[in-house]
């Protein structure tokens, strides 16, 4: 059998591999902001904010080659549905980059040593670990075409926004301090952005079921309390 | 084609089953265009369905037992590699494949209820109820546009105003009339290509068939001649029933309802355009369609 139509199919896995490059800019900016948060690092959320026009570049490269790969090579069938696929993901990862700045632009409104609660804190970095995770999941289940592996990003991000309503009851209960409120108040926000990661993840694997199956189904209602 | 013209009597497929058990021997089918012509929209294509098709060049089948239906008024797309029996099974829809020396059709083909290759059937009646298009357009060359299209309708007998009536909305069906009505009397040959292409298509439409088979009708045609055929195409499934065979899997996408998808002689897949090209259900499919393979 002869591939007949080698050069795009080596354009379309380009660009493939560029947009999942894309997730490990995420995962790379998700640890920098949470490492910023961990130590009040103003320096490093500003890097994380600056740098997010490196992803916002990798969004505007992808996108032009997709426009260019349906002007030029009109994809069909696996091929059509990666494509499609593809500009749904590169948004995607375009706003993970986005909500690491909200994170990063709260560090210096918290101030320098705000005054922090423990178990608050570790909930923060489990969730952090979580959506990390995710992430790298949904890059892995999209490369191998493992529909299974997207689906069980579900099972991640049901952990992830039990900790975000657990974030949220903590930081309603944490005292009549006005630092401590402030603070609480933020990191709610944090959490929301975090759990706003884990669900650009998880519609990352409903495009990977879309490309294995040729069917588009959510994975989970999101009118459901979940 | 008059219902009364006994050249017709076995082709002009009987709407009513009854009539084609032959209770009267006469069609009761109205013809498309006898009311105002092939340029309106009140006749409707006919069914074409072939079961278990098979047609030989000699000892060698060019096309293994195809069942595939063709709906009235749907545009349904054959692709597949050179040599995967696409052209041959078309042509066997309007008996022009026995027409090749040592080649022959096994099973049915249907025209509604009548099996084209029934004993007496009319060979020349299938043929002008199933007009067929070529891939190079080839205008009868000694003619002017005017001659083009009369050539038929004259051989039915019209004659005079009638006939010119008849080239006139033929010519506006293939959406020529505008570009040709003040050179009608000028060979046919001086067209452009597209041109020519619509002009064949006109020469089919006026004698009124049923069914229009395109054999790959836009591959010698430049894209804007090949929009406007594909223009034709949709404008003209209101009125018959279409088979398009191309390589141009684009094309297939643009006009067509429904594609199949032949190899080896064999169909290997026959649905929704849309689906063909975007979720194919048999890897061969898949492969081709997306050039792994061709």
């Amino acid at each position: 059998m002869t591939e007949t139509r080698a050069r795009f199919h080596e354009a379309l896995r380009g660009l493939e591999d560029q947009a999942l490059g894309g997730l490990d800019l995420v995962v790379a900016t998700i640890d920098r902001t949470l490492e910023a948060l961990k130590h009040q690092d103003v320096e490093l959320a500003s890097m994380v904010i600056a740098d997010d026009d490196r992803i916002d570049g990798r969004y505007l490269e992808v996108h032009q080659g997709i426009l260019s790969l349906l002007a030029t090579e009109a994809p069909v069938a696996t091929d059509l549905r990666v494509v499609a696929a593809l500009l749904h993901v590169i948004g995607h990862i375009e706003r993970m980059g986005d909500q690491c700045v909200n994170i990063a632009k709260l560090i210096p409104l918290s101030g320098h040593e705000p005054p922090t609660d423990e178990q608050l804190i570790e909930r923060i970095e489990r969730m952090g670990a979580c959506v990390r995770s995710e992430v790298g999941q949904a890059k892995q289940a999209f490369a191998l075409r493992d529909a299974g592996l997207a689906q069980d990003l579900v099972r991640q991000d049901a952990e992830i926004n039990a900790l975000n309503r657990e974030i949220f009851a903590m930081a309603l209960e944490i005292g009549d301090d006005a630092d401590r409120r402030e603070w609480a108040a933020y990191m709610m926000l944090v959490a929301r952005a975090l759990e706003r990661i884990g669900d650009n993840a998880v519609d990352i694997g409903e495009q990977t079921a879309f490309v294995v199956t040729g069917l588009f189904r959510e994975f989970s209602d999101a009118s459901r309390v979940g | 084609m008059s219902p009364h013209d006994p050249e017709t009597q076995m082709t002009d497929p009987p709407t009513d089953p009854a009539t084609a058990a032959g209770e009267t021997g006469q069609s009761t089918a109205q013809p498309p265009g006898r009311d105002g012509a092939a340029t309106t929209a009140a006749a409707t294509g006919r069914r074409i369905t072939l079961d278990s098709l098979s047609a030989f060049y000699g000892d060698s089948a060019a096309v293994r037992a195809v069942s595939l239906e063709f709906p009235p008024n749907e545009v349904t797309a054959i692709i597949g590699p050179s040599g995967c029996g696409k052209s041959t099974m078309v042509r066997c829809i309007n008996r022009m494949h026995e027409e090749i020396p040592r080649a022959r059709a096994e099973g049915k083909v249907l025209l509604d209820d009548l099996d084209v290759y029934e004993d007496g059937v009319d060979v020349v009646a299938v043929r002008r109820a199933v007009g067929m298009v070529f891939q190079k357009p080839n205008p009868f060359p000694t003619m002017s546009i005017f001659d083009n299209v009369a050539s038929g309708p004259r051989l039915s007998g019209a004659r005079g105003g009638d006939l010119r009536d008849r080239v006139e909305r033929t010519l506006r069906g293939a959406g020529l009339w505008e570009e040709v009505k003040d050179r009608m009397d000028q060979p046919g040959l001086g067209l452009s290509g597209g041109q020519q292409q619509r002009l064949c298509i006109a020469r089919t439409l006026a004698v009124e068939p049923k069914v229009i088979l395109m054999d790959e009708p836009c591959s010698a045609l430049d894209p804007v001649a090949t929009l406007k055929i594909e223009e034709l195409i949709a404008e003209l499934k209101q009125r018959y029933t279409i088979v398009v065979v191309t390589h141009n899997m684009q094309q297939a996408g643009r006009v067509a309802d429904t594609t199949a998808f032949m190899l080896d002689g064999e169909l290997v897949e026959h649905g929704a355009t849309d689906r063909i090209f975007t979720n194919p259900g048999d890897s061969r499919t898949e492969d081709y369609v997306s050039g792994k393979f061709g």
